[in-house]
Protein backbone atom coordinates (compact mmCIF):
# COMPACT_ATOMS: atom_id res chain seq x y z
CA UNK A 1 0.00 0.00 0.00
CA UNK A 2 2.94 2.81 1.03
CA UNK A 3 4.19 1.70 -2.07
CA UNK A 4 1.58 1.68 -4.39
CA UNK A 5 1.74 5.82 -5.29
CA UNK A 6 4.97 5.37 -6.28
CA UNK A 7 4.61 2.52 -8.25
CA UNK A 8 1.44 4.52 -10.28
CA UNK A 9 4.35 7.47 -11.12
CA UNK A 10 6.84 5.19 -12.51
CA UNK A 11 3.84 3.18 -14.54
CA UNK A 12 2.73 6.28 -15.74
CA UNK A 13 5.87 7.37 -17.28
CA UNK A 14 6.79 4.21 -18.60
CA UNK A 15 3.55 4.08 -20.32
CA UNK A 16 4.40 7.55 -21.93
CA UNK A 17 7.66 6.59 -23.19
CA UNK A 18 6.61 3.77 -24.46
CA UNK A 19 3.53 5.45 -26.51
CA UNK A 20 6.49 8.24 -27.64
CA UNK A 21 8.79 5.71 -28.82
CA UNK A 22 6.17 3.52 -31.00
CA UNK A 23 4.59 6.63 -32.14
CA UNK A 24 3.14 6.73 -35.45
CA UNK A 25 1.96 9.97 -35.19
CA UNK A 26 3.22 14.14 -34.00
CA UNK A 27 -0.64 14.70 -32.32
CA UNK A 28 -0.53 10.83 -30.61
CA UNK A 29 3.50 11.54 -29.28
CA UNK A 30 2.09 15.02 -28.02
CA UNK A 31 -0.26 13.05 -26.06
CA UNK A 32 2.05 10.56 -24.59
CA UNK A 33 4.57 13.02 -23.63
CA UNK A 34 1.22 14.61 -21.46
CA UNK A 35 0.65 11.40 -19.82
CA UNK A 36 4.68 10.70 -18.90
CA UNK A 37 4.08 14.88 -17.44
CA UNK A 38 1.17 13.57 -15.06
CA UNK A 39 3.70 11.11 -13.68
CA UNK A 40 4.92 14.00 -11.69
CA UNK A 41 2.10 15.23 -10.92
CA UNK A 42 0.97 11.59 -8.97
CA UNK A 43 4.29 12.00 -7.40
CA UNK A 44 4.09 15.29 -5.81
CA UNK A 45 0.89 15.24 -4.92
CA UNK A 46 1.59 11.83 -3.32
CA UNK A 47 4.50 13.25 -1.32
CA UNK A 48 2.70 16.09 -0.40
CA UNK A 49 0.12 13.69 1.12
CA UNK A 50 -0.54 12.94 5.15
CA UNK A 51 -3.26 10.31 6.42
CA UNK A 52 -5.90 12.29 8.39
CA UNK A 53 -5.10 15.93 7.17
CA UNK A 54 -7.51 18.50 5.41
CA UNK A 55 -6.70 20.81 2.53
CA UNK A 56 -4.52 23.52 3.34
CA UNK A 57 -7.05 26.04 3.20
CA UNK A 58 -7.86 27.26 6.70
CA UNK A 59 -11.58 28.79 5.49
CA UNK A 60 -13.82 26.37 7.14
CA UNK A 61 -11.28 24.77 9.77
CA UNK A 62 -9.38 27.01 12.21
CA UNK A 63 -5.43 27.49 11.53
CA UNK A 64 -3.67 24.96 13.19
CA UNK A 65 -5.69 21.54 11.99
CA UNK A 66 -3.61 19.04 10.15
CA UNK A 67 -2.96 19.92 6.72
CA UNK A 68 -1.51 18.73 3.39
CA UNK A 69 1.69 20.08 2.22
CA UNK A 70 0.75 23.19 0.01
CA UNK A 71 4.06 23.66 -1.72
CA UNK A 72 3.99 20.68 -3.84
CA UNK A 73 0.38 21.44 -4.49
CA UNK A 74 1.24 24.53 -5.17
CA UNK A 75 4.10 23.58 -8.17
CA UNK A 76 1.56 21.31 -9.54
CA UNK A 77 -0.85 24.24 -10.54
CA UNK A 78 1.47 26.08 -12.18
CA UNK A 79 2.99 22.67 -13.88
CA UNK A 80 -0.45 22.09 -14.95
CA UNK A 81 -1.09 25.35 -16.73
CA UNK A 82 2.65 25.75 -18.06
CA UNK A 83 2.50 22.31 -19.44
CA UNK A 84 -0.72 23.23 -21.10
CA UNK A 85 0.79 26.47 -22.67
CA UNK A 86 3.88 24.53 -24.00
CA UNK A 87 1.35 21.23 -25.54
CA UNK A 88 -0.07 23.91 -27.76
CA UNK A 89 2.96 24.78 -28.46
CA UNK A 90 4.02 21.51 -29.55
CA UNK A 91 1.04 21.19 -31.23
CA UNK A 92 1.61 24.53 -33.34
CA UNK A 93 5.17 22.50 -34.22
CA UNK A 94 3.65 19.79 -35.47
CA UNK A 95 0.78 21.72 -37.61
CA UNK A 96 3.95 23.56 -39.24
CA UNK A 97 5.81 19.94 -39.65
CA UNK A 98 2.35 19.20 -41.25
CA UNK A 99 2.32 22.29 -43.79
CA UNK A 100 6.07 21.38 -44.77
CA UNK A 101 6.20 18.16 -45.29
CA UNK A 102 2.60 16.91 -45.43
CA UNK A 103 2.78 14.07 -43.36
CA UNK A 104 2.83 13.53 -39.14
CA UNK A 105 4.58 10.58 -38.76
CA UNK A 106 8.09 10.86 -37.36
CA UNK A 107 9.09 7.78 -39.18
CA UNK A 108 8.30 9.35 -42.49
CA UNK A 109 9.97 12.63 -41.50
CA UNK A 110 13.70 12.66 -41.80
CA UNK A 111 14.78 15.99 -40.24
CA UNK A 112 18.43 16.17 -42.69
CA UNK A 113 17.35 15.23 -45.72
CA UNK A 114 16.44 18.11 -48.26
CA UNK B 1 16.73 2.36 -37.11
CA UNK B 2 14.64 -0.45 -37.27
CA UNK B 3 11.10 -0.78 -35.47
CA UNK B 4 12.01 -3.51 -33.82
CA UNK B 5 15.64 -2.70 -32.49
CA UNK B 6 13.88 0.46 -31.69
CA UNK B 7 11.69 -1.40 -29.07
CA UNK B 8 14.02 -3.76 -27.74
CA UNK B 9 16.65 -0.35 -27.18
CA UNK B 10 13.13 0.43 -25.24
CA UNK B 11 12.77 -2.54 -23.28
CA UNK B 12 16.63 -3.12 -21.74
CA UNK B 13 16.33 0.89 -20.82
CA UNK B 14 13.12 0.59 -19.23
CA UNK B 15 13.89 -2.41 -17.63
CA UNK B 16 17.30 -0.61 -15.89
CA UNK B 17 15.25 2.52 -15.03
CA UNK B 18 12.28 0.10 -13.38
CA UNK B 19 15.09 -1.29 -10.91
CA UNK B 20 16.14 1.97 -10.17
CA UNK B 21 13.03 3.23 -9.61
CA UNK B 22 12.06 0.36 -7.36
CA UNK B 23 15.09 1.03 -5.62
CA UNK B 24 14.26 4.44 -4.76
CA UNK B 25 10.56 3.54 -3.99
CA UNK B 26 11.61 0.62 -1.35
CA UNK B 27 13.27 4.06 0.64
CA UNK B 28 10.86 6.65 0.04
CA UNK B 29 9.72 7.77 3.32
CA UNK B 30 6.64 6.20 4.30
CA UNK B 31 3.36 7.47 2.59
CA UNK B 32 1.65 9.62 4.27
CA UNK B 33 2.85 9.64 7.68
CA UNK B 34 6.13 11.55 7.18
CA UNK B 35 7.06 15.58 8.35
CA UNK B 36 7.54 17.88 5.75
CA UNK B 37 8.84 20.35 7.37
CA UNK B 38 8.62 23.58 5.00
CA UNK B 39 4.93 22.94 4.56
CA UNK B 40 4.30 22.59 8.04
CA UNK B 41 5.66 25.74 8.52
CA UNK B 42 3.87 27.76 6.31
CA UNK B 43 0.72 25.93 7.54
CA UNK B 44 1.66 27.41 10.78
CA UNK B 45 3.31 30.87 9.99
CA UNK B 46 1.22 32.20 7.16
CA UNK B 47 -2.27 33.03 8.99
CA UNK B 48 -0.86 35.14 11.02
CA UNK B 49 2.03 36.37 8.87
CA UNK B 50 0.05 37.16 5.88
CA UNK B 51 -3.57 37.23 6.94
CA UNK B 52 -4.41 34.90 4.31
CA UNK B 53 -6.23 31.64 4.33
CA UNK B 54 -5.52 29.78 0.95
CA UNK B 55 -2.01 28.22 1.70
CA UNK B 56 -1.37 27.29 -2.13
CA UNK B 57 -1.54 31.16 -2.74
CA UNK B 58 0.98 32.04 -0.05
CA UNK B 59 3.54 29.56 -1.51
CA UNK B 60 2.47 30.90 -4.76
CA UNK B 61 2.64 34.53 -4.76
CA UNK B 62 4.37 35.25 -1.58
CA UNK B 63 6.76 32.26 -0.14
CA UNK B 64 7.97 31.48 -3.51
CA UNK B 65 6.98 33.90 -5.59
CA UNK B 66 9.88 34.50 -7.29
CA UNK B 67 9.57 30.89 -9.00
CA UNK B 68 6.64 31.83 -10.01
CA UNK B 69 7.62 35.18 -11.84
CA UNK B 70 9.92 32.43 -13.65
CA UNK B 71 6.98 30.21 -14.69
CA UNK B 72 4.89 33.20 -15.46
CA UNK B 73 7.82 34.25 -18.00
CA UNK B 74 7.45 30.30 -19.43
CA UNK B 75 4.34 30.86 -19.72
CA UNK B 76 4.61 33.75 -21.63
CA UNK B 77 7.24 32.02 -23.67
CA UNK B 78 5.22 29.31 -24.80
CA UNK B 79 2.61 31.18 -25.99
CA UNK B 80 4.77 33.64 -27.81
CA UNK B 81 6.38 31.06 -29.27
CA UNK B 82 2.92 29.26 -30.24
CA UNK B 83 1.84 32.23 -32.09
CA UNK B 84 5.27 33.18 -33.65
CA UNK B 85 4.69 30.26 -35.09
CA UNK B 86 1.49 29.87 -36.62
CA UNK B 87 1.44 34.03 -37.44
CA UNK B 88 4.58 33.18 -39.11
CA UNK B 89 3.44 30.95 -42.25
CA UNK B 90 0.02 33.33 -42.83
CA UNK B 91 0.98 36.31 -41.82
CA UNK B 92 -0.33 38.72 -39.30
CA UNK B 93 -3.15 40.23 -41.15
CA UNK B 94 -5.85 38.67 -39.30
CA UNK B 95 -9.52 38.43 -41.11
CA UNK B 96 -12.77 37.31 -39.36
CA UNK B 97 -14.37 35.89 -42.31
CA UNK B 98 -14.76 32.17 -41.61
CA UNK B 99 -13.50 29.33 -43.91
CA UNK B 100 -15.65 28.72 -47.22
CA UNK B 101 -15.13 25.08 -48.63
CA UNK B 102 -16.34 24.91 -51.95
CA UNK B 103 -19.65 22.66 -52.30
CA UNK B 104 -20.08 22.06 -48.41
CA UNK B 105 -22.56 25.05 -46.72
CA UNK B 106 -21.88 26.02 -43.15
CA UNK B 107 -24.79 25.40 -41.40
CA UNK B 108 -25.93 28.16 -38.66
CA UNK B 109 -25.34 26.52 -35.16
CA UNK B 110 -28.95 24.82 -33.90
CA UNK B 111 -31.07 27.12 -31.68
CA UNK B 112 -30.04 24.93 -28.69
CA UNK B 113 -26.95 24.46 -29.11
CA UNK B 114 -26.69 28.62 -28.69
CA UNK B 115 -29.23 28.87 -25.87
CA UNK B 116 -27.01 26.70 -24.11
CA UNK B 117 -23.89 28.18 -24.93
CA UNK B 118 -25.32 32.03 -24.31
CA UNK B 119 -26.80 30.57 -20.91
CA UNK B 120 -23.50 28.80 -19.76
CA UNK B 121 -20.71 30.93 -21.64
CA UNK B 122 -21.35 33.99 -19.39
CA UNK B 123 -21.65 31.95 -16.66
CA UNK B 124 -18.75 29.98 -16.53
CA UNK B 125 -16.30 33.58 -16.74
CA UNK B 126 -18.34 34.75 -13.78
CA UNK B 127 -17.50 32.09 -12.09
CA UNK B 128 -13.77 32.45 -13.30
CA UNK B 129 -13.58 35.49 -12.65
CA UNK B 130 -15.16 34.73 -9.01
CA UNK B 131 -12.30 31.71 -8.55
CA UNK B 132 -9.42 34.54 -9.43
CA UNK B 133 -11.20 37.19 -6.82
CA UNK B 134 -11.03 34.64 -4.10
CA UNK B 135 -7.72 33.56 -4.33
CA UNK B 136 -6.41 34.12 -1.09
CA UNK B 137 -9.36 32.82 0.70
CA UNK B 138 -11.09 29.92 -0.54
CA UNK B 139 -9.52 26.94 -3.32
CA UNK B 140 -8.40 29.40 -6.68
CA UNK B 141 -6.18 31.71 -7.54
CA UNK B 142 -5.08 33.12 -11.00
CA UNK B 143 -3.58 30.34 -12.72
CA UNK B 144 -6.86 27.92 -12.69
CA UNK B 145 -10.01 31.27 -12.56
CA UNK B 146 -7.83 32.67 -15.88
CA UNK B 147 -7.88 29.06 -17.23
CA UNK B 148 -11.48 28.68 -16.76
CA UNK B 149 -12.28 32.13 -17.86
CA UNK B 150 -10.37 31.41 -21.41
CA UNK B 151 -12.58 28.29 -21.72
CA UNK B 152 -16.02 30.51 -21.20
CA UNK B 153 -15.02 32.22 -24.36
CA UNK B 154 -14.45 28.73 -26.49
CA UNK B 155 -18.38 27.95 -25.35
CA UNK B 156 -18.79 31.78 -27.01
CA UNK B 157 -17.31 30.23 -30.09
CA UNK B 158 -19.35 27.33 -30.26
CA UNK B 159 -22.54 29.33 -29.64
CA UNK B 160 -21.87 32.26 -31.91
CA UNK B 161 -19.99 31.19 -34.86
CA UNK B 162 -16.35 32.01 -35.50
CA UNK B 163 -17.49 35.50 -37.07
CA UNK B 164 -19.36 36.21 -33.90
CA UNK B 165 -16.50 34.97 -31.83
CA UNK B 166 -13.93 37.10 -33.50
CA UNK B 167 -16.38 40.55 -33.05
CA UNK B 168 -15.86 39.84 -29.44
CA UNK B 169 -12.24 38.43 -29.27
CA UNK B 170 -9.83 40.33 -30.67
CA UNK B 171 -6.21 39.60 -31.13
CA UNK B 172 -4.11 43.28 -30.69
CA UNK B 173 -6.25 43.74 -26.92
CA UNK B 174 -5.03 39.92 -26.14
CA UNK B 175 -1.59 40.88 -27.08
CA UNK B 176 -1.65 43.79 -24.56
CA UNK B 177 -3.15 41.82 -21.63
CA UNK B 178 -0.92 38.91 -22.17
CA UNK B 179 2.25 40.74 -22.12
CA UNK B 180 0.70 43.35 -19.07
CA UNK B 181 -0.18 40.54 -17.15
CA UNK B 182 3.46 39.60 -17.40
CA UNK B 183 4.93 42.95 -16.76
CA UNK B 184 2.65 43.31 -13.76
CA UNK B 185 3.57 40.92 -11.91
CA UNK B 186 7.46 41.70 -12.47
CA UNK B 187 6.76 45.14 -11.35
CA UNK B 188 5.30 44.14 -8.38
CA UNK B 189 8.47 42.50 -7.81
CA UNK B 190 10.40 45.45 -8.43
CA UNK B 191 8.83 48.61 -7.54
CA UNK B 192 9.10 47.48 -3.29
CA UNK B 193 12.75 47.48 -4.29
CA UNK B 194 12.35 51.30 -4.88
CA UNK B 195 10.79 51.76 -1.18
CA UNK B 196 13.86 49.78 0.50
CA UNK B 197 12.11 46.21 0.28
CA UNK B 198 13.26 43.45 -0.70
CA UNK B 199 12.78 41.68 -3.82
CA UNK B 200 8.69 40.96 -4.01
CA UNK B 201 8.61 42.41 -0.44
CA UNK B 202 4.94 42.33 1.00
CA UNK B 203 4.49 45.63 1.46
CA UNK B 204 0.90 46.62 1.44
CA UNK B 205 -1.47 46.16 4.21
CA UNK B 206 -2.62 42.92 4.45
CA UNK B 207 -6.08 43.02 5.73
CA UNK B 208 -8.16 40.70 7.46
CA UNK B 209 -8.01 36.99 7.82
CA UNK B 210 -10.79 35.41 5.54
CA UNK B 211 -11.23 38.31 3.48
CA UNK B 212 -11.70 38.76 0.12
CA UNK B 213 -8.78 41.72 -0.03
CA UNK B 214 -6.72 39.63 2.09
CA UNK B 215 -2.55 39.19 1.46
CA UNK B 216 -1.54 42.96 0.41
CA UNK B 217 0.55 42.34 -2.53
CA UNK B 218 -0.57 38.79 -3.21
CA UNK B 219 -3.58 40.46 -4.55
CA UNK B 220 -1.76 42.18 -7.02
CA UNK B 221 0.31 39.55 -8.48
CA UNK B 222 -2.69 37.07 -8.09
CA UNK B 223 -4.70 39.27 -10.60
CA UNK B 224 -2.09 39.67 -13.22
CA UNK B 225 -1.42 35.90 -13.52
CA UNK B 226 -5.23 35.72 -14.16
CA UNK B 227 -4.71 38.25 -16.97
CA UNK B 228 -2.12 36.98 -18.66
CA UNK B 229 -3.39 32.93 -18.24
CA UNK B 230 -6.90 34.16 -19.71
CA UNK B 231 -4.89 36.52 -22.15
CA UNK B 232 -2.40 33.60 -22.83
CA UNK B 233 -5.48 30.80 -23.76
CA UNK B 234 -7.31 32.88 -25.55
CA UNK B 235 -4.59 33.81 -27.99
CA UNK B 236 -3.72 30.26 -28.23
CA UNK B 237 -7.33 29.29 -29.12
CA UNK B 238 -7.31 32.37 -31.64
CA UNK B 239 -4.24 31.31 -33.54
CA UNK B 240 -5.26 27.77 -33.60
CA UNK B 241 -8.64 28.90 -34.80
CA UNK B 242 -7.00 31.13 -37.41
CA UNK B 243 -5.24 28.07 -38.98
CA UNK B 244 -8.38 27.07 -40.27
CA UNK B 245 -8.49 29.89 -42.47
CA UNK B 246 -7.97 28.64 -46.73
CA UNK B 247 -4.43 29.74 -47.70
CA UNK B 248 -6.24 32.07 -50.56
CA UNK B 249 -7.34 34.60 -47.52
CA UNK B 250 -3.59 35.60 -46.94
CA UNK B 251 -2.67 39.00 -48.05
CA UNK B 252 0.91 37.86 -48.28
Amino acid sequence: MTLLPWLVAGWLLFVGCYGVVTSRHYVHLIGCLSVMQSSTYVLLLAIGFRWGAGPPIFYTHPPGTPAVDPVVQALVLTDIVVGATVTALLLALALQAHKKTGTLDPEAMRPMQR
Amino acid sequence: MTHRLRLAGLVVSLAILACALFRIALSMPQFGRHPFPYGQAINRLAPAQRHVSNMVSAVTFDYRGFDTLGEEFMLVGAVSGAAILLRGFRGEQPTARPVQIPGRPVPPPSDAVMLIARLIGPLMMLFGLDVVLHATVTPGGGFQGGAVIASGTLLLWIGEGYRGWRSIVRTWWLDVVEGGGALGFALSGLIPLCFGGGFMENMLPYGKFRDMLSGGLMQIENASVALAVAAGFVLLFLEFLEETRAPEDDQQ
